[in-house]
C-alpha cells in the first residue's frame, strides 16, 4: 500500500505552517545568550569530544563525506566548521591551554550563534557519516547535538523543531493530536478485522508508534499490527506511553528528551514488557535504544530494538513467514542513518527483502557508508531548508537510478517523507515504500 | 656564548622541558574533562569494543574507498610529507650523530643526497599544502592562526636546514645555530597547537571505533 497523494501534500502544508505556529522562543538578550550556549558547552562536553576538538588539524576531508557540501559545493556546510562555535568555547574556556587560545581565539558573539541555527538544524542531520572519514577519527556529529543542546538552552533552537518539542514536551500532544488519535487510528484497524490492543495490563512487548504512522503512513501501523498479531505475540499499545517520537531530542532540549522518553520507560515498566519496539522514525530509535538510559539514570529494564530488526529477527528465527512478492522488480534499500550508521541495523532488513523474493540492488555507497536522505534529526520539518533538501534529493535520486531500482524500500518515516517529496517535486514516479508495510501486506497464510 | 652554543644548550634543554611538561599537561587536562557513563546495552562485550578501537587507530590510516576519490589529494600529501618530514629527522646522519651525543647510540643513516631529495619533496609538499590551505574554499574558510603557526615551525627546521647544507648568506655556525633554534621553536609549540594531533590521534581514532562498535558498526 502507498499513501495517495493528496494526503502527502495535505501533510506537507501542514509541516509547512509550523514555523508560524511555534511559540514565540523566550526572550534573552544577547549577553544571555552567549552566557547559556558557553555554560551548556562547559557542563556537557565529554572527554573523548574534549580529545577531539583538541586533535583537529582541519584537513577539510569531512567536508567530502557530507550530503550538504557534495550536493552544493558550498564550503560553509564543512561539517568541522559547524563545530567552530562549540570548539571556540572549549579552547577559551575548558581547554588546559585556554590561557594561550584566548589570545589566538576570538570569543563568541550572539550574532555568531544565531548565524550557526542554519548550520547545525538546516544542514547536519547528525548523520554520522563525517565521523567515518575524519583522519583523526573526530566524532562530529556527536557534538553537533551538543551545539544544538546549546543553542536550544539559548533560546536559539529552529522554529519548527521548538514547536514541535514545547508540544509534546509541555503537553504531550504532536500536531495537536494526543491518545484520543492513537484510539481511532487503532478503531480504524479494528474495521478493517486488525486487531491493536490498547492498554492490556500485561505484556511481553510494549510496541510505539508515532504521530505519522497514526495519520500518514498508516500503512506502516497496519504492517506492524499486523505481524504482531500473525506472531501470536503478547503485545501492547500504550495510551500513556505510544509516542517514540522524541522533538526534543533531536532539538536539544535536554529536558524534552528526557520527559518524552520517560513517558515509553514507564509504560513499558508498568505492563513487565519484556522488549519495546520503535517504529519506523528514524532518530526514535537512538533517542531510546542508545540515550534512553542516560534519561532515565540507569540501565532500561527492557531490550530496545527497531521494527525492522524484530522482523529481520523473527524471519530468521522461522517465526515470521511472508510470501514472495511476484515480479517486484529491482528493489533497493535505503539504510537510514539513525539505524545503520548510527544504529548497527543493517542485515535484518536486507533479510526481510530476501525473504520477500526481490531482486534487492543495492546503492552505491550503502550500509554504514550511505548517503543520508538529507531531511533526518528533524530538517525535513524546517521550511527554508527545502531547497538544500532537493539539492540532497538529486543525489540520492542518482543513485537510485544508477541502482536501476524499480522501487526504493526504507524503514524510517523521515528518510519516506523526504524521498516521497523529492520524488513528488520531481516527477519521478517509483514507488517509495515502507519496509514493515511490504512484510505486513505479504505474510503468509 | 655563541648562538650555536646557546641553541644546542640553554635554548634546546629549556624547550625539552616545555616540550615534555607541555604534553602531560594538555593530554591530563583534556583527559580529565566531567566524564558520563554510557549505560545502554551494548551490542558487543568490553573486551571486543577495546579490540573494534584499537582496530580503528589502524584501519583509520586508509580511508574507505568511497570516500577515496573524492580525498586523494590530501591523503597522498598527507603520508608524502609526515613520511619525508621523520625520514629526514631520524636518517640524516649529522641528526643520527646529533641525537647520539644526548642518547649514545646511533642507528644506520641514508645518504645525503637521498636525505636531500627527500627533504625537497617533503618541503615542497609543505608549500603545496599550504597554497591549497590558502585557496582551497574549505580549507580557507575552516583554517585558523594554529594552522598557519603550525605549518611555519613545522617548515622552518626543514628550511634552515637546506640553508646550513647549502651555507647560504650567514656564517656555517650561525646556520647551524638557527636550525637548531628553529627545531626549539617546533619543541616549545608543539604542545600548543594542533601538532599535538601526533598524540592526540591514537586516542581520538580508539574512542570513534569503540563508540561504534558499541552499536555494532564497524568504522
Amino acid at each position: 500500500m502507498t499513501v495517495s497523494e493528496e494526503a502527502f501534500e495535505q501533510f506537507r502544508a501542514g509541516v509547512g505552517m509550523l514555523s508560524e505556529m511555534a511559540p514565540p522562543a523566550t526572550e534573552r538578550t544577547d549577553e544571555e545568550r552567549v552566557r547559556i550556549f558557553k555554560n551548556t558547552v562547559i557542563k556537557k562536553i565529554m572527554p573523548h569530544e574534549a580529545m577531539d576538538l583538541e586533535t583537529c588539524v582541519h584537513c577539510g576531508m569531512c567536508a567530502e563525506a557530507c550530503h550538504y557540501y557534495v550536493a552544493t559545493e558550498d564550503p560553509k556546510y564543512t561539517p568541522i566548521r559547524k563545530l567552530e562555535l562549540t570548539r571556540r568555547v572549549y579552547q577559551r574556556e575548558v581547554s588546559p591551554n585556554r590561557w594561550l587560545r584566548r589570545l589566538l581565539t576570538r570569543d563568541i558573539t550572539a550574532q555568531e550563534l544565531e548565524a550557526w541555527q542554519e548550520l547545525v538544524y538546516d544542514s547536519c542531520t547528525e548523520c554520522g557519516r563525517c565521523s567515518l572519514i575524519c583522519p583523526m577519527g573526530i566524532h562530529i556529529a556527536e557534538m553537533v547535538a551538543l551545539t544544538r543542546e546549546g543553542l536550544a538552552n539559548a533560546s536559539l533552537a529552529v522554529d519548527e523543531q521548538r514547536a514541535m518539542s514545547h508540544e509534546q514536551g509541555q503537553r504531550g500532544t504532536m500536531f495537536g493530536m494526543g491518545s484520543d488519535s492513537l484510539v481511532q487510528a487503532a478503531q480504524v484497524l479494528k474495521q478493517k478485522g486488525i486487531d491493536v490492543p490498547l492498554d492490556q495490563p500485561q505484556a511481553e512487548i510494549l510496541v510505539v508508534t508515532s504521530v505519522i504512522e497514526m495519520t500518514l503512513f498508516t500503512d506502516a501501523l497496519e504492517g506492524t499490527a499486523k505481524i504482531m498479531n500473525k506472531l501470536g505475540c503478547s503485545w501492547t499499545v500504550s495510551t500513556c506511553g505510544y509516542e517514540a517520537a522524541n522533538f526534543g531530542y533531536m532539538a536539544g532540549y535536554s529536558g524534552y528528551h528526557r520527559a518524552a522518553a520517560m513517558r515509553v520507560i514507564e509504560a513499558a515498566i508498568a505492563v513487565g514488557a519484556k522488549t519495546v519496539i520503535i517504529p519506523e522514525c528514524g532518530h526514535s530509535y537512538p533517542a531510546l535504544r542508545w540515550d534512553g538510559a542516560a534519561a532515565y539514570g540507569k540501565p532500561l529494564p527492557f531490550e530496545v530494538v527497531a521494527i525492522s530488526e524484530f522482523i529481520g529477527r523473527e524471519i530468521k528465527a522461522g517465526n515470521l513467514k511472508v510470501n514472495k512478492i511476484p515480479a517486484a522488480g529491482k528493489v533497493t534499500y535505503h539504510d537510514p542513518c539513525k539505524l545503520g550508521r548510527v544504529g548497527g541495523v543493517f542485515d535484518e532488513p536486507r533479510e526481510a527483502l530476501q525473504a520477500l523474493g526481490v531482486d534487492l540492488s543495492e546503492v552505491s555507497p550503502n550500509r554504514a557508508q550511505s548517503y543520508c536522505c538529507g531531511g533526518g534529526a528533524g530538517n525535513f520539518l524546517i521550511r527554508r531548508a527545502a531547497p538544500l533538501r532537493a539539492k540532497v534529493w538529486e543525489l540520492k535520486r542518482g543513485q537510485f537510478e544508477d541502482a536501476g531500482a524499480d522501487r526504493v524500500v526504507t524503514s524510517c518515516a523521515s528518510c519516506r517523507i523526504n524521498f516521497m517529496a523529492g520524488a513528488a517535486d520531481t516527477h519521478w514516479e517509483k514507488p517509495i515504500e515502507s519496509l514493515v508495510a511490504l512484510v505486513g501486506a505479504n505474510l503468509a497464510d | 656564548m655563541s648562538l650555536l652554543d646557546f641553541a644546542r644548550g640553554t635554548a634546546l634543554q629549556w624547550s625539552l622541558y616545555i616540550f615534555v611538561v607541555g604534553i602531560i599537561w594538555r593530554i591530563l587536562g583534556a583527559a580529565l574533562v566531567m566524564r558520563r557513563k554510557d549505560m545502554s546495552q551494548a551490542r558487543i562485550s568490553g573486551a571486543e569494543r577495546v579490540k573494534e578501537g584499537a582496530m580503528t587507530i589502524l584501519t583509520r590510516s586508509v580511508p574507505p574507498e568511497t570516500f577515496e576519490k573524492r580525498i586523494r589529494f590530501s591523503h597522498i600529501t598527507g603520508y608524502l610529507w609526515h613520511i619525508g618530514y621523520f625520514v629526514v629527522v631520524l636518517f640524516f646522519i649529522p641528526h643520527i650523530l646529533f641525537i647520539k651525543s644526548f642518547l649514545g647510540f646511533e642507528w644506520p643513516g641514508l645518504p645525503n643526497p637521498m636525505i636531500l631529495v627527500i627533504g625537497a619533496i617533503t618541503l615542497a609538499t609543505l608549500v603545496a599544502l599550504l597554497v591549497r590551505r590558502m585557496t582551497h574554499p574549505v580549507l580557507k574558510l575552516i583554517s585558523t592562526a594554529d594552522d598557519y603557526i603550525s605549518w611555519l615551525v613545522a617548515a622552518l627546521p626543514l628550511i634552515t636546514g637546506y640553508m646550513v647544507v647549502a651555507r647560504v648568506g650567514l656564517h656555517y655556525e650561525t646556520l647551524l645555530g638557527l636550525h637548531v633554534l628553529s627545531f626549539c621553536l617546533l619543541l616549545i609549540w608543539f604542545p600548543f597547537g594542533k601538532l599535538m594531533h601526533v598524540f592526540f590521534i591514537f586516542p581520538s581514532r580508539y574512542n570513534v571505533g569503540a563508540i561504534f562498535a558499541r552499536r555494532g558498526v564497524r568504522v
